[in-house]
């Protein structure tokens, strides 16, 4: 059950972030609602499933994006990974602590992104890269209670659900 | 009888006198008078009011629903109508620009955006079913707004010009100066490779060169907002404002070669 609600979760996401997040952009950004269930899930779920699902998010995104290759399934199933390996070191199963998590999570895959464009000889100013970076970071981590709020507490808390 | 009628007329002059002198008086006191009675009649209109909102008070409170109902009714409707009338003025400008242009154009919907912030893509419902093919040149009236990179039967991606990925080969209007404008991701574009003695200004328009055959010779990018050195100091770059508006486009033409 908790699975396909979160399935569920995962396209609502999709569909949202290709629609009614462009009304909400500030600074020319919003909120990665997908990036926030890629740590949910890292947090909660076993690690053959949380992959699962980050893959599942990553592919379902770059249907919707500019890139041939699945880049976001690809960045998104590492990311799981890290998350999932950290949370085995350190404690994260806690609400404040996950919002952080969040925090550097997208920051993290920014990096990521700049190093993939520059890579491919993508030009992006390093002030609009910092700007975009630090905001999409800032708003996913002001964005992720309201979620954390939708999968209920006990859910992402709950390790290996 | 004289006294008496003498009396009369004294009376009578008297009367008349005190009408004059009040007929005199009460215009000047009139406006102070009026200005004093203005707080004692509001608060007692006040009183008023409120007695009778005591009284009344079931009948006003059903009036009041019934009337926030029917406000919102009408503000519902007044935004539909603006929403018809803006969207009128754009189809019109659209209408207008499809009939003056020379070439073949397919006017298309925005549905959907980049759901990431390091693209620049819009998401359109028209597809290979309406003849659109990946490279075409999407414009607005306003000028170049990106191309065609991937479609389906009934949508296509559109890579808009302020995508990193994009890059065009473009001329400043005035002097024919070459260069090639790629997206930033920002408000701006970036007009690369100009020589250092590039004759370019600030205000400048930039139009498509038609070189690589893609782009229609002549599209207006942008105006040129900024003028820099690269940092390797052997080339110029230029910051254009693009002309088309790339955050709140609604609708799109997708030029059939």
């Amino acid at each position: 059950m908790k699975k396909c609600f979160f399935l569920l979760l995962i396209l609502t996401a999709v569909f949202l972030e290709v629609s009614i997040l462009n009304s909400f952009r500030i600074f020319n950004v919003k909120p990665s609602l997908l990036l926030i269930l890629v740590v949910i899930a890292s947090l909660s779920f076993e690690l053959r499933w949380a992959l699962f699902f980050c893959i599942l998010a990553g592919a379902l995104k770059d249907i919707f994006c500019v890139n041939i290759f699945c880049w976001n399934a690809l960045m998104f199933a590492l990311l799981c990974f890290l998350i999932s390996k950290l949370s085995r070191e350190i404690t994260v199963d806690n609400y404040l602590v996950s919002i952080i998590l969040v925090f550097f999570v997208v920051f993290l895959s920014d990096i990521i992104v700049r190093l993939a464009f520059a890579y491919s000889g993508k030009y992006i100013p390093l002030g609009i890269f910092l700007r975009t970076a630090f905001f999409e970071s800032l708003y996913t981590m002001l964005v992720a209670p309201l979620v954390f709020k939708v999968v209920k507490p006990e859910f992402y808390l709950s390790p290996f659900a | 009888m004289f006294n008496l009628k003498k009396k009369s007329l004294v009376y009578l002059i008297s009367v008349v006198l005190l009408l004059l002198f009040i007929s005199g008086l009460v215009p000047a006191l009139r406006d102070p008078l009026l200005n004093i009675s203005e707080y004692p009649l509001k608060f007692l209109s006040l009183i008023k009011n409120e007695l009778s909102g005591m009284v009344f008070y079931h009948r006003n409170f059903i009036q009041n629903e019934r009337m926030k109902k029917e406000a919102d009714l009408l503000k519902q409707k007044i935004n539909n109508l603006r929403e018809a009338a803006l969207e009128n003025a754009r189809l019109k400008n659209i209408l207008r620009f499809k009939q003056k242009s020379s070439y073949k154009v397919i006017a298309a919907a925005v549905i959907g955006r980049s759901p990431d912030s390091w693209s620049s893509m819009i998401i359109i419902d028209k597809g290979s079913s309406s003849g659109i093919r990946p490279g075409m040149a999407v414009i607005t009236y306003l000028g170049l707004a990106g191309r065609v990179i991937e479609t389906t039967g009934s949508v296509s991606k559109i890579m808009l010009i302020n995508d990193p990925d994009f890059g065009v080969s473009a001329v400043v209007q005035r002097s024919r100066q070459e260069g090639l404008v790629s997206g930033t991701l920002g408000n701006y574009l970036i007009m690369r490779y100009l020589p250092k003695d590039a004759d370019i200004k600030v205000s400048d328009l930039i139009v498509t060169s038609g070189l690589t055959g893609k782009y229609i010779k002549g599209l207006l990018i942008g105006i040129v907002v900024e003028i820099g050195d690269e940092f390797s100091g052997l080339s110029r770059y230029c910051l254009i404002k693009p002309a088309v508006s790339l955050s709140n486009i609604e609708e799109a033409l997708i030029v059939v070669p």
